[in-house]
């Protein structure tokens, strides 16, 4: 699909120019401030078009870095993101904001790096403060086996140019006052794969950054805008099926998570995904105290401490296949009783709120991204628990699989196939290795 | 906490039993393809909406069993649960 | 005011007391004070005063700054809500003042302020307030990108709120189960009467309510209201079924009315999480009054009408001196009132039913001036009373999946009747409004209903569970006969109307104010939120954090959704809320968290390993000696004499039945068919997916009984993997499977002189190694212990015998090796040992040298692949393996450089493309060998470079690189295994003098010997001596068990006599137990054990079909607990709701305790309620430990 540049923003003629909304900075806010005038919308709304080059189904971080890149760097701009509600409300705005970069597998860490040097010019790129935060991240291993992954991560890390190294009970009491690194733990504390360049950032900003960039470069985004249906006729997508109407598009993409299967079930491409619910939980602010981020893998959770000094918890996933978001109490008692196990003195701080998100888990931990069996319908799901961190590699990568027709490198290890092939990906080698 | 009906031991917590998933027939491994093993292997219907599935009962009678459950409310069907209209036994309430 | 007053010591801004006289309402105890101190200064209180009443009548306006302009902040809903009332108190952050009781010393102080309360520096920021707009992080700070984290700094010096200490104790907390069956969630009128009407109907009541007392609004109404709530709380009083939780709150409502419900101030510990499955779950949580959006709306002196009505009538604090009263609503009119007989000068009423409204609110000094009202007017006023309307607290109906509709008449959300499940009911001021009377007719109807829907879910219940199939004599019950009468014809209680009143819609004056008072956002930054496009409700909180904050939206999520929809155009329903989501109200990490269940697992030989200074290693659940001091040394005494390594935590299944040999081939990779009795083989399983899962050796001991052993990390997976086998794929063959792990105390000795100390020991065994060869397993008698099993076989490459001996014997035969084999050197060798011996031989562990990915090719398992079989897990993946070429191999390596040990995870590199390393590989196993003297190691390795000889890169950790190289075998210490076969002498087997010891250790104290059990089993009268207690604990670990398997319709299920999940006493006082289908466990006097043992394997051979007989007299521990308390003990460490009717006397269930599955028998006597519990043997002292932790509320006596 060469024809692309041509056909794109000329046919439906909105401008390509990135000038279109009021920049954002210091003197900006002053001026608004003074003369109270409202702030531009930060994206439009628009009706639906009866035709785009290509359709992109969520409008989450992946949907919209998607549509970005194919404007940006593809001038590829009659494009529409989709979304059943609104922007962001998916796993983009229920995840917990940790990036990193430390993957097992030279292939993960490639592309998660990518992602992470990304992030770190987004909010330049975008006009649009991501508050990025590389505040480090710890990942603390409590047995020796989960030691010796930690140390596998770091050397494969090293070689790939990641920083990353193991430190140990000492260094790790230095950088977290809190955390009970004595022999008495019942699930003692033996060291800790150190990651300075990790941090967290804050999720909505990314999503929103993304998608009023977007907008200057003339995307449509419709929010409340339900896919119904996906149109194939002899192997190729023709369009898609909305609760707003029907639109023809030569290309699809399904960029959503947690309810990935119902769209692929639409095109009829199988996948070996299963849906389950990940909680996380938020405590009430206390000054701030803690610098970095902290997971362990044995214990299941991971903290960190917001600007606002709330303290967010995550942890794996549920137990069973579920579509659920109402969450349970068992997930926040767990919770509460591990992050007391590495931080004792914290049991007089409360919890405030749980939510849930919806996780797609493949085989191997990686995600599936590509071209499907399907001409024109490209998947970018399976995003199982560290979709965010991928948001803006993924997207720049989508992009350019769409618009050259060619999969990329950087995620050529990614493809549906590979579960046929029987070649899986060795981040689950990691996990079963670390617990 | 969902409770689940256990066939043998009646209705408890989810948390005594591990979810055994979708499971499917076993492809016979004298004559199976790759393409159909990894099927039987990796796919998944994942439907949302009512599934059958199976759980092992771990922590009580320790007995597979299936049952169909809605992926997103998480009611639970089984063969009718019994209701029975006689008077309570005697002493109900907690042990004195 | 009387002499006994509150005399303030002078505090901000405080002149004089603002207490009043006695008031009818009042929870003041005048009769003696309370001193604490708030930010330094010292003040009285009178018990029952909140901390926030008490600075109240000492004059204190100002409580807080707010979270983003630092605005003063006072009182304003005088309730658990307040947001301007969240202080410090000692250690603990963010405490609810306004509703938290004054403890005598408490150190109170006001939060993010400095340097002080009363000047703030970050009040600058009010100032600035118009850039401070919605998104302002979001449009600045934006280049350069490295100074942000400079910026992040400083912004969060602005976090608000409270500190915590590193220095914090731990904490004590506490959690209990129950099972009510109707829980009402809010203890006002309607609640209280919906307790009492359910209660009356028979069934067992939970009564929950947020504050220290019953009642809700009527405790701050008029006499009238003081007499109905007096007369409701006499009945609940004399009720014996409605259990009152004050100073509760219901925290969220998940799946299948799993209520979640934190009692706070209980003696012992600040919270208890109770979780309740209530078959009905009634909320009526009521009404939650909704501030007024005007300009000033947040300075300190503007209070809703039920802050001041709090102040007046329970806390006797007059709220002000002069006052404006803003009223639309009765709840306001009544609010002038009392402000009037507490002695304030009310200014004016404005009312809005009659036009009148007004503007803003002025403040002098951090607190309220005056009012401007829309008639022109402007009026001096310290004090301004809103009363504008309500907001219903529907979010426990929301987590029950429904959706609540906005009602403009009422100006208020009310839940959906269409959508509200089954199980849960609504009553009370969220359904609507009426007199005191409609109020409790309302909710007794819905206390009826509630009542006879849980009957109909209870009788369901026992329906369908087993334990409760008890003897037909014991039914028909008082109570219970009221409940079956009141709905026998299970007609559903019809519930009269109670509409929501009409009230004016007022959200927001003509002037912009606070709308959230914990976040600081105004009507404005919604407003201009919605114009840049975050125009949805989920989009507008996100954006401006509005409803995020401590308040969790229940003072701002409707007047957000108002300003939202004013400035969208769209109205209030279509606008619609956020969700609710739990908690309902903050709840402590401390509480959620409980006590730590976490089961901890340990050998019978523990005492000795800790006696001898044993460095503990955590391997799972499992404690494990890693060394006695020198590794190296344990080494050496192993290759060259004789070393014992207790490996109890290896996994042990005892197979039975004619199908094992099938199983066995369908579980390995290798071929089973043709294993001998007396001969053990080494097997690896694969998962379906070819991936190495785990490896051990099985042994065949007789015709059709075998013992297998796993890994001790993969035992519990293995078990499940060989019962998913057996039930789903083929149910057809005749298998019984008995995990044995801890029935056995294991031992491994190894060592060229073991066959001389195991000789030294053994009777009935020829141990000459053509009797009994390598890789061969006989039975016997060890240092005079009966039915022990040796293995001939090698993990450590040196002759060794694996000796597992009854577990209550274990200690006893490891101090008989260690005693007889001094003149040998033998010495105890650890974990630590044993992986060096073992890497020195070249065996793999799984996990360590495969990984989640590692099929068995690549694990160097070619040799036991047997792909000629018909079927075995995982054979097709491997099939295909086979073919493929590449991937990665398992080899031997050994750097050239011998000093040297690359750390485990070490990588394999080449040089790649330009500057970039190829990962070729990675050490997966190091040690420095003290046999060899130098470095060896196991690797991962790609294909190409697994040949023998090949020299390879390993980078270290510290970035050099070393070479090391490709050895012929894995195993670095003799490869040709001679070492064991080794052919040594046989010691005339003289058991000098070796007897065993008269009794076994006990599981839950393995350094003593069980207690006789006889006595105190069987009867409910404790032993003489043992003080009297509401529960008392046993161990009974000397009891004889047996377990048995059969048909459960055959002969021997009849002569057994017990249904699954009941049990029977035989005559001989024995008690058989119906511990699960086609299983059971019979418990047996000491003395009776082996009569027994004989009785049940003739009836077992005689049996049609399959019947085995194990003898767990020492894999299981067995514990007692007896006493009037003992159900209330183990619904603290249990899920199940251990009623009479659910689980009656001879019920028989296995389940979680504790985190640890045990099997629980309720074994009454003489009335006394008892249960025995049991688990295997390792974890006794666990279990033990955990319940008398939950017992020490009761005063539990433990008993020998």
């Amino acid at each position: 699909m060469n024809g692309y540049e041509r056909n794109g923003s000329v046919r439906n003629g909105h401008g390509s120019n990135g000038k279109r909304s009021s920049r954002y900075s210091a003197f900006s806010l002053l001026s608004h401030g003074l003369t109270k005038k409202d702030w531009p919308l930060a994206w439009r709304k628009h009706d639906l078009a009866k035709t785009y080059d290509v359709v992109i189904i969520g409008g989450g971080i992946h949907g919209l870095a998607t549509a970005y890149y194919l404007a940006k760097n593809h001038g590829i701009q009659n494009v529409a993101v989709l979304d059943k509600g609104y922007l962001g409300g998916g796993g983009s705005g229920r995840n917990t904001a940790i990036l990193r970069s430390n993957y097992l597998t030279p292939e993960g860490i490639r592309f998660y790096d990518r992602s992470v040097k990304l992030y770190e010019g987004l909010a330049a790129d975008l006009n649009f403060n991501v508050m990025f935060s590389q505040r480090g991240h710890l990942t603390l291993a409590h047995n020796d086996a989960s030691l010796r992954t930690m140390r596998w991560r770091a050397e494969v890390n090293k070689i790939q140019g990641v920083d990353s190294d193991v430190i140990d009970p000492a260094a790790i009491k230095k950088l977290v006052p809190y955390m009970d690194v004595t022999e008495e733990a019942r699930y003692p504390i033996l060291g800790a794969l150190y990651h300075p360049p990790g941090g967290i950032i804050r999720h909505d900003a990314v999503v929103w950054g993304y998608a009023r960039a977007a907008d200057a470069y003339g995307v449509h985004m419709h929010q409340q805008t339900e896919v119904t249906g996906i149109d194939v006729s002899d192997g190729q997508v023709t369009g898609v099926q909305t609760n707003r109407g029907t639109i023809s598009a030569p290309i699809v993409v399904n960029c959503t998570a947690g309810w990935s299967t119902l769209i692929t079930d639409m095109a009829g491409v199988q996948t070996p995904i299963q849906t389950f619910p990940l909680q996380a939980a938020v405590t009430e602010p206390v000054r701030p105290f803690l610098d970095t981020v902290v997971v362990s893998g044995t214990l299941h959770v991971y903290v960190s401490q917001t600007d606002r000094g709330e303290l967010v918890f995550g942890a794996s996933v549920d137990p069973f296949a579920s579509y659920s978001m109402r969450g349970s109490l068992e997930f926040v008692e767990g919770l509460a009783g591990h992050v007391l196990e590495l931080m004792p003195p914290l049991h007089k701080m409360r919890l405030l709120r749980q939510w849930s998100g919806l996780c797609d888990m493949t085989p191997d931990y990686s995600p599936i991204m590509g071209p499907t069996p399907v001409d024109g319908f490209y998947v970018d799901v399976g995003w199982g628990t560290y979709g965010f961190k991928a948001g803006p590699v993924s997207g720049e990568a989508m992009a350019e699989c769409i618009a050259t027709q060619r999969t990329p490198e950087i995620i050529s290890a990614f493809g549906l196939a590979r579960f046929t092939d029987g070649e899986l990906v060795g981040e689950k080698g990691a996990a079963a290795v670390g617990h | 906490m969902i409770e689940l009906p256990c066939p043998l031991c009646g209705p408890r917590n989810v948390s005594e039993f591990r979810y055994a998933g979708e499971g499917g027939v076993r492809p016979d491994p004298e004559t199976t393809t790759p393409a159909e093993w990894r099927r039987y292997l990796y796919m998944h219907r994942n439907p949302l909406g009512w599934t059958k599935e199976n759980w092992y009962h771990g922590s009580g009678c320790r007995r597979y069993f299936s049952l169909e459950r809605h992926t997103e409310t998480h009611e639970i069907r089984t063969p009718d649960t019994n209701t029975d209209n006689t008077p309570l036994p005697e002493n109900a309430g907690q042990a004195r | 005011m009387t002499q006994q007053d509150t005399r303030p010591a002078s505090a901000d801004g405080a002149t004089a007391s603002h207490r009043i006289g006695v008031q009818p309402g009042e929870v003041l105890d005048r009769t003696s004070t309370l001193d604490f101190t708030w930010n330094g200064t010292a003040h009285v209180a009178h018990p029952g005063d909140t901390i926030v009443s008490a600075l109240a009548a000492a004059g204190v306006r100002v409580f807080s700054r707010s979270f983003k302009y630092h605005r003063p902040r006072g009182l304003l809903t005088g309730s658990f809500h307040d947001p301007g009332c969240t202080l410090q108190v000692d250690d603990e952050p963010n405490v609810r003042a306004a509703h938290r009781l004054v403890e005598a010393g408490m150190d109170v102080s006001s939060q993010n302020t400095w340097p002080s309360l009363r000047f703030d520096v970050k009040a600058a920021n009010q100032m600035v307030g118009r850039f401070l707009a919605p998104g302002f992080y979001y449009k600045t700070f934006i280049k350069p990108q490295r100074l942000w984290p400079t910026y992040q700094k400083v912004l969060a010096r602005f976090a608000h709120a409270g500190v915590t200490s590193p220095d914090t104790a731990e904490g004590y907390y506490d959690k209990r189960y129950a099972h009510p069956d109707v829980l009402v969630a809010g203890g006002g009128p309607a609640g209280l009467a919906a307790a009492l009407a359910a209660a009356e109907a028979g069934a067992r009541v939970m009564l929950v309510d947020e504050e220290h007392h019953l009642g809700g609004h009527l405790r701050w109404g008029g006499s009238r209201d003081l007499g109905a709530l007096g007369a409701l709380l006499e009945r609940v009083s004399r009720s014996e079924h409605i259990e009152v939780l004050t100073n509760s709150v219901v925290l969220g409502r998940y799946d299948d009315n799993w209520v979640g419900v934190v009692q706070r101030g209980l003696p012992g510990v600040p919270e208890r999480l109770v979780k309740a499955r209530a078959k009905v779950l009634v909320v009526a949580s009521g009404l939650i009054e909704r501030p007024y959006v005007f300009a000033g709306n947040d300075l300190p002196g503007v209070m809703l009408s039920t802050a001041a009505r709090r102040l007046i009538n329970l806390y006797a604090v007059r709220p002000g001196q002069r006052a404006v009263v803003l009223s639309a609503n009765a709840a306001g009119d009544a609010a002038a009132e009392d402000l009037r007989r507490a002695g304030v000068d009310v200014a004016a009423v404005v009312d809005p039913r009659r036009g009148q409204d007004i503007v803003r609110a002025h403040g002098r000094r951090g607190g309220l001036s005056a009012v401007e009202l829309t008639d022109g007017r402007t009026i001096e006023a310290d004090l301004l009373v809103t009363a504008v309307g309500w907001t219903t607290m529907t979010a426990l109906l929301n987590m029950a999946g429904n959706r609540p509709s906005y009602v403009p008449d009422a100006a208020r959300f009310v839940p959906d009747p269409l959508t509200m499940p089954d199980g849960v009911l609504a009553t009370g001021g969220i359904v609507g409004d009426g007199s005191t009377d409609q109020l409790l007719a309302h909710g007794s109807a819905v206390g009826s209903e509630a009542a006879r829907r849980a009957a109909a879910r209870r009788r369901t219940r026992i329906a369908a569970t087993p334990t409760s199939r008890a003897p037909s004599h014991d039914r028909g019950s008082p109570d219970l006969a009221v409940l079956a009468k009141t709905t026998r014809d299970g007609d559903p209680v019809s519930i009269p109307d109670l509409p929501p009143g009409a009230h004016p819609e007022l959200f927001r004056a003509g002037t912009h104010g606070m709308v959230d008072y914990s976040e600081d956002v105004s009507s404005k930054d919604i407003i201009s939120a919605a114009r840049e496009g975050y125009d949805s409700a989920e989009l507008v909180k996100r954006y401006t954090t509005v409803t995020m904050g401590t308040v969790q939206g229940k003072l701002e999520l409707v007047n957000a959704v108002a300003v939202l929809a004013e400035a969208t155009g769209a109205t209030i329903a279509e606008t619609g809320t956020t969700t609710w989501r739990p908690m309902y109200a903050p709840i402590t990490l401390g509480a959620l968290a409980g006590r730590s269940f976490e089961p901890v697992r340990y050998s019978p030989i523990q005492p000795w390993h800790e006696a001898h200074r044993a460095v503990p290693l955590v391997a799972g659940q499992w404690i494990r000696p890693d060394h006695y001091g020198d590794p190296a040394r344990e080494v050496k005494a192993v290759r060259e004499n004789v070393g014992i390594i207790d490996v109890t935590p290896i996994g042990k299944l005892d197979l039975r039945g004619p199908d094992v040999p099938q199983l066995l081939n369908q579980l390995y990779i290798n071929k089973w068919s043709k294993l001998a009795v007396g001969r053990v083989r080494y097997g690896v399983m694969c998962a379906e997916d070819g991936v190495v899962m785990d490896d051990g050796v099985t042994g065949r001991l007789g015709e059709d009984h075998y013992l297998m052993s796993t890994t001790s990390s993969g035992a519990a997976t293995i078990w499940e993997w060989v019962e998913n086998w057996l039930q789903t794929e083929h149910p057809e063959w005749q298998v019984h499977v008995q995990p044995v792990t801890t029935a056995y105390a294991s031992i491994n000795v190894a060592g060229p002189r073991s066959r001389e100390l195991v000789g030294r020991l053994t009777e009935g065994i020829d141990l000459s190694a053509e009797a009994f060869p390598y890789m061969n397993v006989r039975t016997g008698r060890i240092a005079g212990v009966d039915d022990c099993v040796l293995w001939r076989i090698g993990f450590t490459g040196e002759l060794s015998y694996e000796l597992h001996v009854p577990a209550g014997y274990g200690l006893h035969v490891w101090e008989r090796l260690l005693e007889h084999g001094k003149d040998l050197g033998v010495k105890a060798f650890g974990v630590e040992a044993q992986r060096i011996l073992r890497l020195e031989k070249g065996h793999l562990i799984i996990g360590q040298d495969t990984d989640g990915l590692t099929r068995a090719y690549s694990a160097g398992l070619d040799w036991a692949v047997k792909l000629d079989k018909a079927d075995f897990a995982g054979k097709p993946e491997l099939v295909w393996q086979q073919a493929e070429t590449g991937g990665m191999r398992l080899v031997g390596l050994q750097p050239v450089d011998e000093s040297i040990v690359p750390p485990e995870a070490s990588q394999i590199v080449r040089p790649g493309s330009g500057k970039t390393l190829e990962i070729m590989g990675r050490i997966t196993s190091s040690r420095m060998s003290p046999t060899l003297n130098r470095s060896i190691c196991l690797g991962q390795l790609d294909a190409s470079l697994a040949v023998a000889g090949t020299v390879v890169t390993v980078r270290l950790p510290d970035g050099r690189d070393v070479t090391a190289k490709v050895t012929e075998q894995l195993a670095h210490v003799d490869p040709s295994g001679e070492r064991q076969q080794l052919v040594t002498d046989v010691p005339e087997a003289i058991p000098a003098g070796i007897e065993p010891p008269d009794l076994p250790r006990s599981a839950i104290t393995p350094d003593r010997a069980v207690a006789d059990p006889t006595p105190s089993w069987r009867f409910a009268g404790k032993p003489p001596g043992a003080p009297d207690a509401p529960v008392h604990i046993y161990d009974l670990c000397g009891l004889a068990k047996f377990g048995v398997r059969a048909a459960s319709d055959g002969d021997l299920a009849r002569s057994l006599g017990a249904d699954f999940a009941r049990t029977t006493r035989v005559e001989d006082g024995s008690l058989v137990v119906g511990s699960g289908p086609g299983e059971w466990l019979v418990l047996v006097d000491p003395a009776r054990s082996a009569d027994v043992h004989a009785q049940l394997e003739s009836e077992a051979d005689a049996a049609q079909g399959l019947a085995s007989v194990v003898d767990l007299t020492h894999g299981r521990a067995l514990i007692r607990l007896a006493g009037t308390r003992s159900a209330d003990l183990l619904a603290k460490v249990c899920g199940i709701d251990f009623s009479n009717d659910i689980t009656p006397d001879g019920s028989a269930l296995r389940t979680s305790v504790a985190k640890l599955v045990t099997d629980i028998v309720r074994n009454d006597h003489d009335g006394v309620p008892g249960y025995l519990l049991h688990c295997e043997r390792s974890s006794g002292t666990y279990l033990f430990h955990a319940l008398v932790d939950a017992g020490t509320e009761f005063g539990i006596e433990s008993v020998r």
